[in-house]
């Protein structure tokens, strides 16, 4: 396995609205989610095993996604997570608390770029 | 909301959940190892990563439940079952850890209600008594307050919502029911209850017209009175009984349990008669008020002290100097000594609480030790640190939650025995003014107190494991981190600290005890046992006395058993009266100089009824005091320090009654010392006797000293009292001397004994402490000692080794100990009579009681080490 480029640590928190995001685009499984937020990611975010299925858990319990029993696309039986309404108003909100969080640490860390929005 | 109800859903759907979670896993690692073999990486390889990857799948799937539940709440549940099982599988252990706790919490709360109740209740039925203040002129004129001085109290402060008076007095009540009795009253103003926020139950409050002078008398009863004597007749209001002669209405009647200030039978309005308008006149009790809004102590105080003043500047001449001082119910009706004894039994208590803390932190750290295989087998499969924590620490409230459950129970008990042996019968109004029982406040406190201690004895052993090295506990062959190096000394430390403890309690209790002693022991200068007395109210000062007293003699002393009989104005150590005197062919003095003397009244045979004997003169006779040149018997102290190496008889002195001087009175006999006016009984000061016919007084008490134990004549004594004349009444007694003297040393002793029990407790507890240290070391070094023995140490040489181990808690707990009680026993210097708090010979006694215990403690365990057969020794796992 060739070394990662420089991993960054899950924030704590982050986990969360990642997922989120990407079921954004639509019904997924566990590792179909893990691995489109490294691909996405261009690899710098490694999703934890560990952290992700007690995320998935916590996150349907809360009501923010759903999940179901469905075929994956190879055919096998694979539990699938979809964003509910409860869940994409969350999504907004965490969204625009990211948004605004990284556009402060961007004024902070590089102030005399002004094309920095 | 939602969440909530999905969680409820999910709880009766654990089983398909599992299965779920196994098969989402699954899921996982096939598509993972499928990713990997699609990179080109072997089949067994890629399973293999895959896996990896994934990490410790139970911590997963363990975090991954948590969310299913009120994860908190479930693993509490799950940790409490595991701790009742953990406690069932070694009863020894529980029972003892248990009983501990059980003793340690129960005289906790015992002493927390004891004196919750005592210092903080107050009065049973009185709204708010926190906002009550108790204001008396207690200076150097040792009077109380004045009925003037109390009205313009009342019109100028600010600070109270309304202002009360009492006067305390016994009273005569007849009525056709039965004979005259002697009653407790208290003279109060009219507004008085309406103060206190308690209406009469039937029947009406006073008014202000009910304490106008000339008012018709009117009187309300207590509730127990009401029973006692009238059987709860609903028909008592509005009946007509004689106080003190005069026919007085009853008007009411106070409810069930209400007694204010003291367990009175009955209240009669204050009324200002023309004697207690006399602002020097400073006869009443005590003064009260209700604080205003916002008022507290300290501005109340200030204001007051400007009010008086005030009233000492316009009436100088009697009131320079006086000044009112404020109390709350604990500073005015129990003194600052009550706050120490208190203080100081809390203490004690919390010593035990903490010895036996020190005790089940030792036992649950060996027990620890001894399940660390089981705890490193836990951390290995994925349990986390909290968590083993957390169940550590259930375990230990479990077990502190059992030993509150108990120590309730023994709190009960003990709040029961406390109450009757505290009944001190000289404070008969304590014992019904205050309100024993455990309500929610001592539950809080031994809730609060037991899961402290929970707390506190599980920490140490708690955080030992959880530190555990899991790897090294393997290596030891799983028997588990031998304590060794990092268990023996924080034990060691433990029982250190609990011989310290136990050595400061054995010194407080020690000198509180040699204090009592000094009073019971104290020479009073009379033989008392087998004397009788009583107090009897003579019924009219202008009675004839003397007839009266001849009478009575003749008769009391035909009691077959009774050899003598005499009286006097008072009984040894208290109060005398006091007279300005001075000596012939002394140099005369000014009036406001001259000095006073303690002087009693007694009628002839005084001496030879208390067991003394004349030591040169003789006793009066019957026509002293009638008759011929007036006389007086001095006593030993008196002679010495005014005639010393002269013949005392036929010396002269004479009393000043106020400021006229009194015939010159000629020494007829010296006695020896009896103590007077020391409730300590550790000094006597000089005393004169005067014969009793001289100065009629209202009340004398009856001496008789009796061939047979005087309890027996008790019954006889009162018939013929009441036969020979009917108008006199038994004010007190009859009873034995011994028993009327054992009154005023009553709380030193049952101080000194509570405080003995709690020490006795301690040491115990400390020396089991050091047993289990000892018994423990041994029992983990059999294998040492079997090597020792196998190459040649001796038995004295194993009981040596295993001593010195012991010597050493106890040789540094003694010396903190000792340092500590000299520092902590200073706080009851107030308190002790003659023995100095750092009193040597109770620091040596404590030590040698805690040694010898430490002894008895490391003995056990050594002989067994003794005993130790080296070829099993070996073979000892």
């Amino acid at each position: 396995m060739k070394p990662a480029p420089t991993r960054i640590e899950l924030l704590q928190g982050t986990l969360d609205v990642l997922i989120l995001r990407t079921l954004l685009t639509g019904p997924s499984h566990g590792h179909a989610i893990a691995k489109h937020i490294q691909r996405t990611s261009e690899d710098l975010l490694q999703v934890e095993t560990g952290s992700l299925y007690p995320a998935l858990h916590r996150l349907e319990a809360k009501g923010w996604i759903d999940a179901s029993w469905e075929l994956s696309d190879k055919a096998k039986r694979a539990k699938f997570y979809r964003l509910t309404a409860l869940g994409r108003k969350q999504l907004n909100i965490e969204q625009s608390k990211w948004q605004a969080f990284s556009r402060a640490m961007e004024l902070i860390l590089n102030p005399l770029d002004p094309e920095v929005q | 909301m939602t969440s909530f109800f999905r969680k409820l859903s999910w709880l009766s759907r654990r089983r398909q959940k599992e299965d779920e979670l196994q098969e989402e896993l699954q899921f996982h690692l096939d598509e993972e190892s499928e990713q990997r073999r699609a990179e080109g990486m072997a089949t067994a390889e890629a399973s293999r990563v895959a896996r990896r990857d994934l990490g410790n799948i139970e911590l997963l799937k363990d975090n991954t439940r948590d969310t299913w539940g009120w994860t908190a709440a479930e693993h509490l549940v799950q940790d409490v079952r595991f701790g009742a099982r953990m406690l069932r599988k070694s009863p020894g252990f529980t029972a003892v850890a248990v009983a501990t706790l059980a003793l340690g919490l129960g005289v906790n709360a015992t002493v927390f209600t004891v004196s919750n109740a005592v210092l903080f209740k107050g009065f049973p039925l009185v709204d708010r008594n926190d906002r009550i203040l108790y204001i008396c002129g207690c200076t150097a004129y040792g009077g109380n307050v004045s009925y003037p001085d109390f009205q313009d109290w009342r019109a100028q402060a600010k600070s109270f919502a309304g202002m009360a008076a009492v006067a305390d007095l016994r009273i005569t009540l007849n009525d056709n029911s039965g004979f005259p009795e002697i009653y407790t009253a208290s003279q109060v103003t009219a507004n008085t209850f309406q103060l206190l926020g308690r209406r009469p139950m039937i029947g009406r409050d006073f008014t202000p017209s009910d304490e106008t002078p000339g008012a018709a008398p009117v009187a309300i009863l207590s509730y127990r009175f009401w029973e006692r004597r009238y059987g709860k007749e609903a028909d008592i209001i509005g009946r007509t009984v004689r106080v003190d002669g005069a026919p007085t209405t009853v008007i009411g009647v106070m409810p069930e349990g209400f007694f204010f200030p003291q367990n009175q039978d009955l209240w009669v309005p204050l009324t200002p008669t023309p004697d207690l308008r006399k602002r020097a006149a400073r006869g009443l009790w005590f003064a009260f008020g209700r604080m205003a809004g916002g008022v507290t102590i300290n501005s109340a105080r200030a204001e007051m002290e400007t009010i008086g003043s005030r009233l000492a500047r316009v009436y100088s001449r009697t009131n320079r100097g006086y000044v009112p001082t404020i109390h709350n119910f604990r500073e005015f009706f129990l003194g600052p000594n009550a706050v120490i004894l208190y203080a100081s039994l809390w203490g004690a208590v919390a010593f035990v609480l903490l010895i036996a803390c020190a005790n089940l932190a030792n036992l649950t750290l060996d027990r620890a030790m001894g399940r660390s295989r089981e705890i490193s087998v836990r951390i290995a499969l994925g349990a986390g640190h909290w968590r083993i924590l957390r169940q550590l620490l259930v375990e230990n409230m479990l077990l502190s939650g059992l030993g509150g459950f108990l120590g309730w129970w023994i709190a009960k008990w003990g709040v029961g025995t406390y109450e009757l042996a505290a009944a001190n019968p000289s404070q008969p109004w304590f014992h019904h003014v205050v309100d024993y029982s455990m309500g929610y406040r001592a539950f809080a406190y031994l809730i609060a107190i037991s899961l402290g201690t929970g707390l506190l004895f599980g920490i140490a052993p708690a955080l030992r494991l959880s530190k555990l090295d899991v790897n090294a506990t393997w290596k030891d062959g799983g028997r588990g981190v031998t304590g060794g190096r990092r268990g023996k000394p924080l034990s060691a430390l433990l029982v250190t600290a609990e011989m310290a403890l136990a050595i400061v309690l054995l010194a407080g209790a020690g000198v509180m005890i040699r204090s009592f002693l000094n009073v019971y022991t104290a020479d009073l200068g009379v033989n008392t046992t087998n004397i009788l007395t009583a107090l009897l109210k003579v019924p009219d000062a202008t009675y004839p006395q003397a007839s009266f007293f001849a009478r009575l003699k003749t008769r009391l002393e035909a009691i077959p058993g009774v050899e003598s009989i005499a009286i006097a104005n008072t009984i040894p150590t208290a109060g005398s009266l006091k007279f300005p005197y001075e000596l012939a062919g002394a140099t005369q003095l000014e009036e406001q100089r001259r000095p006073k003397l303690s002087a009693l009244l007694i009628s002839p045979a005084y001496f030879r009824t208390l067991g003394s004997t004349v030591l040169s003169g003789r006793e009066f006779n019957n026509a002293d005091g009638a008759s011929g040149i007036p006389v007086v018997i001095v006593n030993r102290w008196f002679a010495d320090k005014y005639w010393p190496q002269e013949n005392p008889l036929g010396k002269r002195l004479r009393l000043f009654n106020g400021k006229t001087p009194e015939a010159w009175r000629t020494v007829v006999g010296v006695v020896p010392n009896i103590v007077q006016n020391a409730a300590t009984r550790q000094e006597s000061d000089p005393l004169v006797y005067l014969p009793y016919r001289e100065k009629p007084a209202g009340g004398m008490w009856l001496f008789a000293r009796t061939r047979v134990p005087p309890g027996k004549l008790g019954t006889t004594f009162r018939r013929e009292l009441q036969a020979s004349d009917p108008d006199l009444t038994i004010w007190l007694g009859p009873y034995s001397l011994s028993e009327r003297l054992s009154w005023t040393y009553w709380n030193r002793r049952l101080y000194g004994v509570l405080l003995l029990i709690l020490a006795a407790l301690a040491l115990l507890l400390a020396s089991v402490g050091l047993y289990a240290l000892i018994a423990h070391s041994v029992s983990r070094r059999t294998q040492e000692i079997g090597i020792r023995m196998a190459i040649g140490a001796t038995a004295r040489d194993i009981r040596k080794l295993v001593f010195m181990q012991g010597m050493l808690p106890l040789g540094m707990g003694l010396i903190l100990g000792l340092a500590g009680s000299i520092a902590v026993n200073r706080v009851l210097k107030a308190v002790l009579i003659q023995v100095s708090p750092a009193d040597p010979i109770t620091l040596i006694a404590s030590s040698a009681t805690l040694i010898l215990a430490a002894m008895l403690g490391c003995f056990i365990p050594a002989r067994r080490a003794m005993r130790i057969d080296p070829v099993i020794a070996l073979r000892h796992d």
